[in-house]
């Protein structure tokens, strides 16, 4: 099914695209075997060492084993302990601190591996983001959005500046712009992903960098309040769609 | 070995506090960064005095500018006039213009925007558009359409009016 909405958005013909033949076969190949399979699987062993696995995290989030999926599946979420809003990699920070640990660098690859381990024991559960939930949620998504629409850097872009339902799949330098939200990419539930043009696993806001930094808008570090909001906007934007980590990527 | 290391690095085996936690985790600072960043308002610009003009130099900076994204990307040396480094000593931003626009000659040129293939033909001669026209959108798009997509030049200070003068010029110029 995964394969053939891939077929789908890849089988465009001519120079125009960006994805070559043998880029679509090197393709095809990495959706039997997805590189970041590896990341998933090193982030399982990191979690067991520094919080005792899902059992640990679940304890830590307050919920039993059985809703730990579900629950995952609402991240960025709005977390009592910590009286404010924050993304699975700030969750495991706090987690890995209560173990008595030094929590790993939000930007380490460690983290990123943890990160996508723990997203994806959500594989199989809908984004359920709710950004009603709470006051905290309200003005995050608030955040977000404005956030998303500030027009600003070299070229004086936003987010929004390429999309916008109105560009959407328009070709951007042989790209089509994506729909954050379509059937089809369902971005937020496919982050963390091995992107091949980066030969590496990244994150949603990893993601979001990329595109400041082609777009010449600063770049904004990770775990701010600001790029949490971003990805709680760009989440409610899949809401419903079905988690498959680690997703691939041009 | 992995977990010596973290044996080296652990602090403590008590529960944190709530207090504790929240400053274990990062939440640096990006409003700042943005504060920095921001789009000032749409902005009118008048074409300086010999603004466009059919000098092969001039055109030839105006097509490397709207054909390359920066300095370190560009393939082919920049023309006399135009280098890869700015002012700054920084790698110098050019125009990506092609990024959304389709002209003559464009290599994976995208349709977010316009094509601009023929421009002085069916826009120029049929006075559809004119130069100050041009001049403008470029400088600052905002002005004639409030909602646009496409990058703001000027307003941003990434090019200098003689920049987007090469630029215009190499828009409305006849290409072979
Ligand atoms: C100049 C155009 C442009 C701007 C501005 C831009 N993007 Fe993008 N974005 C793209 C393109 C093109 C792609 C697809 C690239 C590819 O397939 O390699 C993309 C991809 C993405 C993706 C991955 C989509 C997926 O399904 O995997 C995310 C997430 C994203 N952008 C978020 C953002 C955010 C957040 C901002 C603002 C901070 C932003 N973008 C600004 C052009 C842009
Ligand atoms: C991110 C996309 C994007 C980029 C990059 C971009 N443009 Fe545009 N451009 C557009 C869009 C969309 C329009 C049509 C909407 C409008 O007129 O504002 C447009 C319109 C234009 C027009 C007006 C055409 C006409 O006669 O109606 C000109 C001229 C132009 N662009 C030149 C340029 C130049 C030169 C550059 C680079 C310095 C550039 N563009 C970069 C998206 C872009």
């Amino acid at each position: 099914m995964l394969a053939a909405a891939l077929v789908g958005v890849l089988a465009f013909g001519g120079e125009q695209f960006a994805m070559s033949d043998a880029d679509r076969a090197m393709y095809a190949e990495m959706l039997e075997n997805n590189p970041a399979d590896m990341d998933v699987e090193s982030g399982s062993e990191l979690l067991d060492e520094y919080a005792d696995g899902d059992e640990g995290l679940a304890k830590f989030l307050g919920v039993s084993e059985d809703a730990l999926p579900a629950y995952i599946a609402g991240f960025p979420r709005y977390i009592e302990k910590l009286g404010m809003v924050v993304g699975l990699g700030q969750t495991l920070q706090a987690l890995m601190a209560d173990n008595g640990h030094k929590p790993l660098a939000l930007k380490s690859e460690d983290m990123f591996s943890m990160l996508a381990y723990t997203k994806s024991i959500a594989n199989g559960e809908n984004i359920n983001i709710d950004v009603k939930a709470n006051k905290q949620m309200k003005e995050a998504y608030a955040l977000g959005d404005e956030v998303f629409n500030t027009e600003r850097g070299g070229r004086g872009l936003s987010c929004m500046s390429c999309h916008s339902p109105d560009v959407i799949g328009t070709i951007l330098r042989t790209q089509p712009l994506p729909d954050l939200g379509s059937k089809e990419n369902k971005t937020a539930a496919t982050w963390p992903a091995y992107r091949m043009t980066k030969s590496s696993m990244r994150t949603l806001q990893r993601r979001f960098q990329g595109c400041m930094n082609n777009a010449l808008l600063a770049v904004i570090p990770l775990g701010s309040k600001e790029m949490v909001a971003l990805e709680v906007y760009v989440t409610e934007k899949a809401k419903g769609r079905e988690i498959a980590i680690p997703g691939l990527k041009r | 070995m992995r977990k010596s290391l973290f044996m080296m690095i652990t602090v403590g085996v008590t529960l944190a506090s709530a207090a504790d936690l929240r400053s274990a985790i990062e939440v640096p600072d990006a409003s700042a960064i943005i504060a920095k960043d921001l789009l000032g308002p749409a902005k009118k610009f008048t074409m300086p005095k010999g603004c466009i003009s059919d000098d092969k130099e001039a055109i030839a900076r105006g097509s490397f500018i709207f054909h390359n994204l920066n300095g370190k990307k560009a393939k082919e040396n920049p023309p006399k006039g135009l280098s890869r480094k700015g002012a700054d000593g920084k790698e110098k931003q050019y125009g990506n213009c092609v990024a959304c626009h389709n002209i003559e000659g464009a290599k994976g040129g995208g349709n977010v925007g316009p094509d601009l293939t023929n421009y002085n033909e069916f826009f120029m001669k049929t006075g559809v558009r004119d130069n100050k026209f041009v001049y403008q959108k470029i400088a600052d798009p905002r002005i004639d359409n409030p909602d646009t997509h496409m990058t703001v030049n000027l307003t941003t200070g990434l090019f200098t009016e003689r920049e987007i003068c090469d630029i215009t010029s190499y828009i409305v110029s006849i290409k072979k």
